[in-house]
């Protein structure tokens, strides 16, 4: 226990951050080249296909902090491990951001592509029932104050919430949506040309290594956070 | 040629809307989560000036928190 | 490991999951018809409690050279290669639209097969590719 000590921990994020403050620029710049320039265009979309170089890896993001701020939640709730709880506080804003951003991405491509900006389909309402899940929980990180009554409501809240992850994922193939199929999937071919994984890819990496720097920078203030209430005690 | 990127084909509005849109919005996070660590850190060190002198002496040399915290704080100025 | 609070707290856990899965399938049956976005040619064909004259949502595949466009309005056929619904549709349709696509029409149900759309919608598939690739899909599948 004393390698997730806060000072242990504060050393790590300072090099993680200066690591990826290093190579954030370079991937960037390539990330943003080949999803602009060097990628071919769709047979049937046309320049259009280049929006999904940004929505795909935002829904993927997304979807996996929330699974991944649920389980800590549960975690949390039966075993108090106060490091877990920062990790949901400073996961919470950044899931809530590229949700949003996946669903306003998404409806500018549909615009073109199908014709309408919205419809309300079953993927693109499971995804907006996620989106308030997200702004349920980071309310109630806010304005619960008490520790006992916040993880239960947090707890309740990442269960519902996580019921509807896989109804988002299989929605596509479960009922006929206006929003079509997978093209990656884990096992067998994906259905998206390689030199449109390329973009793909180097984007969703850009992105990651984005949300990792956020939420490295918000756990070192939470940290602080609790460091400077007990500063007289040190 | 320039203007035939920027049309992308007539989906340049569509294309350029949504990169300007994660692009904007992922600067204000980044600039907002940032803004609020450094207050803290400005915040802590200023409750450790208030210290007395050889405690604050003393657990500088202790705590890698604020060691590390005293280090960034050294950089903006 | 398991302390007495650990395993109250178990408890509230299950207890909150068995009652949302009891609320989740209670929801489902309810909304099993509404869930889908849209109903296809075959089933607009065997259902029977489709009233003539009310707003649906169709979706199939805009079938082969069936596409007749004059200066007022758009007709074609929707298939899901069993059955064959005809579209009257006068408005401009998303550039996506086109023979051999998927498509998804709103409007009103005329008889059976009779359909006067409000609103046309462009289904895109899972497919992704340059359009060189495509060409030389074509040319294999001759």
């Amino acid at each position: 226990m004393e390698f997730f000590s806060f000072g242990n921990i504060i050393v790590y994020i300072d090099k993680f951050i200066k690591f990826i403050n290093s190579i954030f620029f370079v991937i960037l710049i390539i990330g943003i080249s080949f999803a602009l320039i060097i990628s071919p265009v769709d047979y049937l979309q046309g320049d259009s296909v280049r929006i999904m170089y940004v929505h795909v890896p935002s829904a993927w993001i997304g979807l996996s902090i929330f699974s991944l701020i649920a389980v800590s939640t549960i975690l949390n709730f039966i075993f108090k491990i106060k490091n877990l709880f920062l990790l949901i506080k400073s996961l919470a804003p950044i899931g809530l951001l590229f949700t949003c951003l996946s669903i306003v991405t998404g409806s500018i491509w549909g615009k073109p592509t199908w014709g309408t900006w919205w419809a309300w389909d079953a993927r693109l309402t499971s995804m907006l029932v996620l989106m308030l899940f997200y702004v349920l929980f980071i309310i109630s990180l806010k304005y619960f104050k008490n520790n006992e009554n916040l993880t239960k409501i947090l707890s309740i809240l990442s269960i519902l919430g996580i019921i509807n992850i896989p109804i988002i994922k299989y929605s596509v193939e479960w009922w006929s949506t206006l929003h079509q199929p997978a093209s990656i999937k884990f096992l067998g071919t994906s259905s998206i040309h390689p030199s449109m994984l390329i973009p793909l890819f180097l984007m969703l990496l850009v992105l990651l290594l984005y949300c990792a720097l956020i939420f490295l920078m918000k756990y070192k203030t939470e940290i602080i956070k609790i460091k400077k209430q007990n500063i007289k005690r040190l | 040629m320039i203007i035939e990127f920027l049309k992308m084909g007539g989906y340049g509005f569509y294309v350029w809307l949504s990169f300007l849109i994660v692009f904007t919005f992922c600067s204000l996070l980044f600039y907002k989560t940032r803004k609020t660590l450094k207050k803290y850190e400005k915040e802590f060190a200023k409750e450790l000036d208030k210290l007395p002198a050889e405690h604050k002496k003393r657990i500088a040399k202790s705590s890698k928190v604020i060691s590390s915290i005293l280090a960034s704080k050294n950089k903006l100025s | 490991m398991l302390t007495k609070k650990i395993k109250t707290r178990l408890l509230f856990l299950v207890s909150i999951i068995l009652i949302t899965l009891s609320f989740l399938i209670f929801i489902y049956l309810n909304l099993k018809q509404n869930i889908l976005y849209f109903k296809t040619p075959s089933e607009i064909f065997t259902n029977t409690t489709i009233e003539a004259s009310s707003m649906i949502r169709v979706g199939g595949m805009v079938k082969k050279d069936s596409i007749q466009q004059n200066n007022k309005e758009i007709r074609f056929i929707l298939t899901d290669y069993k059955k064959e619904l005809i579209v009257v549709y006068s408005g401009t349709v998303p550039n996506l639209f086109s023979e051999e696509q998927g498509a998804v029409v709103e409007g009103i149900l005329n008889d059976k097969k009779y359909l006067i759309a409000d609103r046309i919608l462009a289904k895109h598939d899972e497919n992704y590719m340059p359009p060189q690739m495509k060409k030389i899909l074509k040319e294999n599948a001759k």
